[in-house]
């Protein structure tokens, strides 16, 4: 049965998971504060934040192994309930496996304690050790492997049966860069079916690679959500100026801010809208306009923006 | 127990793997706790050293018995010195009556000339005393204490032979002289149980009860604690009720905690059988079912107790703390269990764990009517399922506090 069978013949587990006004203290510290966003069906949606930002304290609660101090988690429209947990696939922070047990044997009992039947787990698990390349060290006991393998046994853990929802606190830590593509990967067959993944993670190139939804974080509240293009929309737009002449002039320019200047090139923004012109105007009258090109922000520095 | 069902549904298809038909991936879940309680079996039967540590157990039992019973079976022979026909006569009579107790006793006579003969015969070690007769009758000399083996048999030779002389001056018999002079014995409730016996029977029990529960409910709040020391507890929470981890925890280590002491039990009885108590096993029999019942039930109350503990430690270096209140208690309750009569006795044998030792007691003793056992029993059933649901509240309390341990007071107190 091939996978595009599947997906063509099987519908599609369409829900979102919402968090809606969730909120957590401890004690006096309001580690997360009112955060409300949609981890859609059959998206992947990054999780960005500093340490302490309430990325994981967030994922918990999703979970159910925290109680929100305020708000809730919906799934499919309605309150989240424990059987609906059962089916999703997750990977906690704390990272953990029994260290004297087979590889196999512990994954095939993870995936019956979620409810898949003794041959189902068992197959899943053989599969997913293949394409992790964990085959051969599936009768090893899990303190023998490397960290790394670790790490892939526990992603195992999550994504093996057929979960109905994907919440990964930094499944990408760790991984070398032929893993993390594997990784990719896999993340993506799941979100085919129509599978909301959520994962955070500090590999802001990754997450920019991978997403189609962004939800960034800073202390507590979400400072920041949408596409990566929506998020550049909202940002200040840069440009590069090069010029015949020494550029140091367009730090007088009105409506134009010189983020920096070295010779002939300058880095501006545009605060005012409608100040290139007079902008461009000013640079011919000087000289020749070799290159004059709207900056593409990254991400780490519209994040380095909005958590500022 | 709450049963989770997986939805049958068709969406959970997918993520490109090969595998059965949907209804085979969603049904075959099963009872969460019988899942951890296998896991549980299955780890702990294929431990090494827990296969090794059995092994030498049983080992050692047997061993125990057979040199008991190679003791027990071996002849000890005893050579008295004589210097009279008389004394010879006396150490024969004392040979028939040893002979007729045990059969693992000889005596025989040794004739020496005097005294002279028989200190250089006992320096030898040719025999092992002198008896002979002195002015204030019949005296026993040796180089060392006599054993009463050898003694008991010889002063009844003695005093027989005085008795029959005495009696025969007196022209009268020691048959006439005894008449009238024995102490019947019987119980109004017309049983012959011993009861001194059934005594040292109920205390071996109430030992090997609380030498099983230190033991094992060390190994079960170990159990317990595994998840958060390997951290895999927030996987497991997501997946399935923690009252269904506690219990199959619970049920899982009390089913190997029994089956290793009832194989102890079994290969003891067995090697008992072979020795020279073999006769009193039959004696034990109704106590035994009695006492296998309470055990088997108070042993999973006490598992679920020590389960707690171990929910309120965070790596297996906590659990000395956390389980030192309940071996304490332990302790107090193995010791009241003796001191105990009357109504204190009576209140005992319905409180539970208390209760494992206390009422096997009266039943033997005759007098707990026949619902007693049963509400007693049930009211530890109960104890049980309320520990078990404590224990979850307490785990998820300390769920997230990975570090350290929590005080009993503490994890009751907390907010989720």
């Amino acid at each position: 049965m091939s996978e595009h069978g599947d997906r063509l013949t099987r519908p599609r587990a369409t829900a979102d998971i919402e968090l809606r006004h969730l909120t957590r203290t401890f004690g006096e510290i309001r580690a997360v504060d009112d955060i409300s966003f949609t981890v859609g069906a059959g998206r992947l949606t990054g999780f960005v934040g500093g340490n302490g930002a309430g990325k994981t304290t967030t994922m918990r609660m999703v979970m159910g192994v925290l109680s929100p101090s305020g708000g809730e988690v919906l799934w499919d429209g309605r309150p989240i309930t424990a059987l609906d947990r059962r089916q999703f696939g997750y990977m906690p922070e704390e990272r953990g496996l029994y260290p004297k047990q087979a590889v196999v044997d512990q994954l095939v009992y993870l995936g019956r304690l979620r409810g898949l039947s003794a041959s189902a787990a068992k197959a899943s698990v053989t599969t997913h050790l293949e394409r992790l390349g964990l085959a051969e060290r599936a009768k090893d006991h899990v303190e023998k492997l490397s960290l790394g393998n670790q790490q892939r046994v526990q992603i195992i853990a999550a994504l093996m049966g057929r979960p109905r929802a994907l919440v990964l606190d930094e499944p990408f830590s760790g991984l070398d860069p032929a893993a993390v593509d594997n990784m990719a990967d896999l993340l993506r067959e799941h979100t085919a079916r129509g599978v909301p993944v959520l994962f955070s993670s500090h590999q802001l190139d990754l997450v920019e690679r991978l997403c189609e939804r962004l939800v960034v974080l800073a202390k507590g509240r979400v400072v920041a959500s949408g596409s990566p293009d929506e998020l550049r929309a909202t940002s200040v737009s840069r440009h590069r100026l090069v010029l015949s002449v020494d550029a140091g002039w367009v730090r007088g320019v009105g409506g134009v801010h010189a983020v920096d200047v070295e010779g002939h090139t300058a880095l501006l923004e545009i605060v005012e809208h409608g100040a290139e012109r007079a902008l461009l105007e000013e640079a011919l009258r000087r000289g020749e306009v070799h290159e004059f090109s709207p900056q593409r922000p990254t991400l780490a520095q519209i994040y380095r923006e909005v958590t500022a | 127990m709450t049963t989770l069902q997986h939805r049958p549904d068709p969406d959970t298809a997918g993520a490109g793997e090969a595998s059965g038909p949907a209804d085979e991936q969603t049904s075959g879940g099963g009872r969460p706790w019988l899942i951890v309680a296998v896991r549980e079996v299955v780890v702990r039967v294929t431990n090494r050293t827990f296969l090794f540590s059995t092994l030498f157990t049983l080992v050692f039992i047997a061993g125990f018995a057979a040199f008991s019973a190679w003791q027990a079976g071996k002849t000890t022979t005893y050579t008295v010195a004589v210097s009279s026909a008389e004394g010879t006569r006396l150490v024969e009579q004392a040979a028939s009556t040893a002979r007729s107790t045990s059969d693992t006793v000889v005596i025989t006579p040794s004739t020496v000339p005097g005294e002279d003969a028989a200190r250089a015969a006992v320096d030898r070690g040719d025999v092992d005393a002198w008896l002979h007769e002195t002015s204030a009758g019949w005296t026993l000399t040796s180089g060392d204490d006599v054993e009463a083996s050898l003694r008991t048999p010889l002063e009844g030779a003695v005093r027989d032979a005085a008795l029959d002389r005495n009696a025969a001056a007196a022209g009268t018999t020691v048959e006439a002289l005894e008449r009238g002079a024995t102490l019947g014995a019987d119980r109004f409730d017309g049983q012959t149980t011993n009861r001194g016996f059934v005594q040292a029977a109920t205390f071996a029990f109430a030992l090997l009860f609380f030498m099983g529960a230190l033991m094992f409910g060390q190994q079960i709040a170990a159990s317990v604690v595994e998840e958060k020391q390997s951290r895999l507890v927030e996987i497991i929470a997501t997946a399935i009720p923690l009252r269904a981890l506690l219990a199959g925890k619970v049920v899982g280590n009390s089913v190997i905690a029994m089956g290793q002491v009832v194989l102890f039990a079994g290969v003891g009885l067995v090697a008992v059988s072979f020795t020279e108590w073999s006769s009193l096993l039959p004696a034990l029999s109704t106590a035994v079912v009695w006492f296998v019942l309470f055990f088997a039930v108070g042993f999973f109350a006490l598992a679920c107790l020590f389960a707690v503990a171990g929910a309120l430690a965070s790596r297996t270096e906590d659990l000395q703390s956390t389980t030192s209140p309940l071996t304490t208690l332990l302790m107090l309750v193995y010791f009241a269990s003796f001191a105990l009569s009357g109504t204190a006795l009576k209140v005992a044998s319905f409180v539970p764990i208390v209760s494992v030792v206390a009422m096997p007691g009266r039943i033997i003793a005759g007098d707990a009517a026949w619902w007693e056992p049963v509400v007693s029993l049930l009211l530890m059933a109960a104890f049980s399922a309320v520990a078990v649901v404590i224990g979850e509240k307490v785990y998820r309390r300390s769920l997230m506090q990975t570090r350290g341990r929590m005080s009993w007071k503490q994890a009751l107190r907390t907010a989720d």
